[in-house]
């Protein structure tokens, strides 16, 4: 799973808020939609949940359906209190799991 | 065909008088917005950078601009002029035709034009163009003025079950006109600029989809037969169509419906 | 058969290969759920466990009124609260009211996100409401929607 972090914006200092922006490539099918050759149900297969962590504490969890669109965008605020790691893990109902971080700096 | 021009043209009108009575239309200022929001996180990020890794696989910038005899640096202005002519291939190439030459020169697997693969990597390359003008030259020698003269005829052609030709729907006096709630887009138009804003991501499709497949797509909805991706016609249609958004800026992978 | 209505119908075979254009209505459009099942009344209560929803203007919902597909409808909630440890919004929940699964997300904050914003792209099967529930730490659970008109227009 190809999974995109965005901070925005790009420059800030501790205790501004900030955007997080977490895109995940991820089909999000709905188990509703039929193979067009087969006609046959193609298997509901979405992003279940995220967990956003902030040097390994839990800022923000979240239940997803199949009700978001493909490659879902998830966005949420973030207080930065100071420097540290981003880590965003992300699962889909198949227990496919991916981790992806990035680096909170920062300016002053 | 006097009788089937008059009836097309009557059954565009009535229809699209008929909608424009129905109900409220237009996008509201703070609608509008939100859908340009979209394209700060385009689900066709992801897919674009996707294509990157491939087009490093398969040659990568140094490569392809060796290939095309174009230094490096020039690249981005280069591929702004898509479909040109191109000696080594003898004809006028389009930009996913590159790819496939960059991949046979370099011993690697050729993407078919159909295919998802060609699709990222072609977005990944045009997106370097990002930023410049189109500026495709249609005069530049008799093999792109022969492709603009059947680019041309191919969009004037009535074809199909209902003698339709892209005209009908797409030449400068319908421009405006609401086909289906949907206002018919001047193609050359800043706005829409359509050769200089696809590939795009199509929200109907949930997927990425090229000009070439997009007018393929455009065919099927109008009973007309879609031209084979990379065939003379539709290598002709792209230059008629991208020529129509010259002076356009490049600004790919957008978000369309 | 009056001249207009006649050419209506001839001109969208002929213009287009797809059926009329129209603002999707959620009757048109109801279809099994899928194996996520689930109907408004029954998530609400899910949520709320029977407590009141409180229509409120501390929550912004943000969606547009036309939607131009079903497949991409940006969805933007904003919750005002202080988010500190005595006063903070403990989750947004989004639902869309006709879908077969109404359940979009449910994203559960903390005092650490500074402010109570959750954004997204949701699918919606047709016209209907796109709500947004706010439970906050003080137990009470706060509510707004937008109407979303979802299109089916365009040639393709």
């Amino acid at each position: 799973m190809k999974t995109l972090i965005k901070i925005k914006p790009k420059d800030y200092k501790a205790g501004d808020v900030v955007k997080i922006d977490f895109m995940a490539m991820h089909p999000m099918e709905t188990g509703m939609r039929k193979n067009k050759d087969t006609g046959a149900l193609i298997p509901a297969e979405y992003i279940d949940e995220v967990k956003f962590m902030f040097n390994d504490t839990l800022i923000t969890k979240m239940v997803i359906w199949e009700s978001l669109s493909v490659n879902p965008l998830m966005s949420i605020s973030f207080k930065v209190p100071g420097a540290g790691t981003l880590k965003v893990i992300a699962k889909d109902n198949k227990g496919q799991s991916v981790e992806s971080t990035t680096q909170i700096t920062p300016k002053g | 065909m006097r009788t089937l021009s008059i009836t097309a043209a009557l059954v565009c009108l009535a229809l699209l008088g008929t909608v424009n009575a129905e109900e409220k239309l237009s996008m509201s200022d703070a609608d509008k917005k939100m859908y340009a929001e979209l394209l700060d996180n385009n689900p066709a990020e992801m897919d674009v950078a996707e294509g990157e890794q491939l087009f490093g696989e398969l040659i990568g910038s140094a490569g392809y601009a060796k290939m095309l005899g174009v230094k490096e640096k020039d690249l981005p202005k280069y591929i702004a002029g898509f479909p040109r002519y191109v000696e080594s291939a003898k004809r006028v190439v389009t930009l996913a035709h590159s790819i496939q030459m960059a991949a046979a020169a370099n011993e690697k697997p050729v993407p078919k034009l159909e295919s998802k693969e060609m699709v990222k990597i072609s977005a990944y390359v045009k997106s370097l163009a990002n930023g410049q003008k189109t500026n495709i030259d249609v005069k530049a020698n008799k093999h792109m003025q022969e492709m603009m003269k059947l680019g041309q005829e191919v969009f004037e052609e009535r074809r199909g079950g209902r003698g339709l030709s892209c005209n009908n729907c797409h030449s400068m006096d319908i421009v405006g006109q609401r086909l289906r709630m949907q206002p018919l887009p001047d193609l050359g138009a800043k706005e829409t600029a359509a050769a200089s804003t696809w590939p795009a991501y199509r929200m109907t499709q949930s997927q990425m989809v090229t000009l070439d497949k997009r007018m393929q797509q455009c065919m099927k909805n109008a009973l007309l037969a879609e031209l084979p991706l990379g065939s003379k016609e539709m290598v002709g249609l792209e230059v008629y169509v991208t020529n129509k958004s010259k002076g356009n800026t490049i600004a790919i992978p957008s978000v369309k419906r | 058969m009056e001249r207009r209505s006649f050419l209506k119908g001839f001109g969208a075979a002929a213009a287009c290969a797809m059926a009329l254009p129209h603002v999707s209505s959620a009757a048109e459009e109801k279809k099994s759920g899928g194996p996520n099942e689930m109907n408004f009344e029954t998530a609400v209560a899910a949520i709320t466990g029977g407590k009141a929803l409180v229509a409120s203007a501390k929550v912004k919902m943000e969606a547009p009124e036309i939607a131009e597909n079903g497949a991409v409808v940006p969805v933007k909630v904003s919750v005002e609260s202080p988010m500190n440890a005595k006063d903070y919004v403990k989750a947004i929940h989004i639902l869309a009211s006709k879908n077969g699964n109404v359940r979009c997300a449910n994203i559960y904050l903390t005092p650490a996100n500074g402010e109570a914003f959750f954004g997204t792209r949701v699918k919606l099967g047709g016209t209907q409401d796109v709500v947004a529930i706010a439970e906050m730490s003080d137990g009470s659970f706060l509510t707004a929607k937008q109407n979303v008109k979802v299109t089916i227009g365009g040639c393709g």
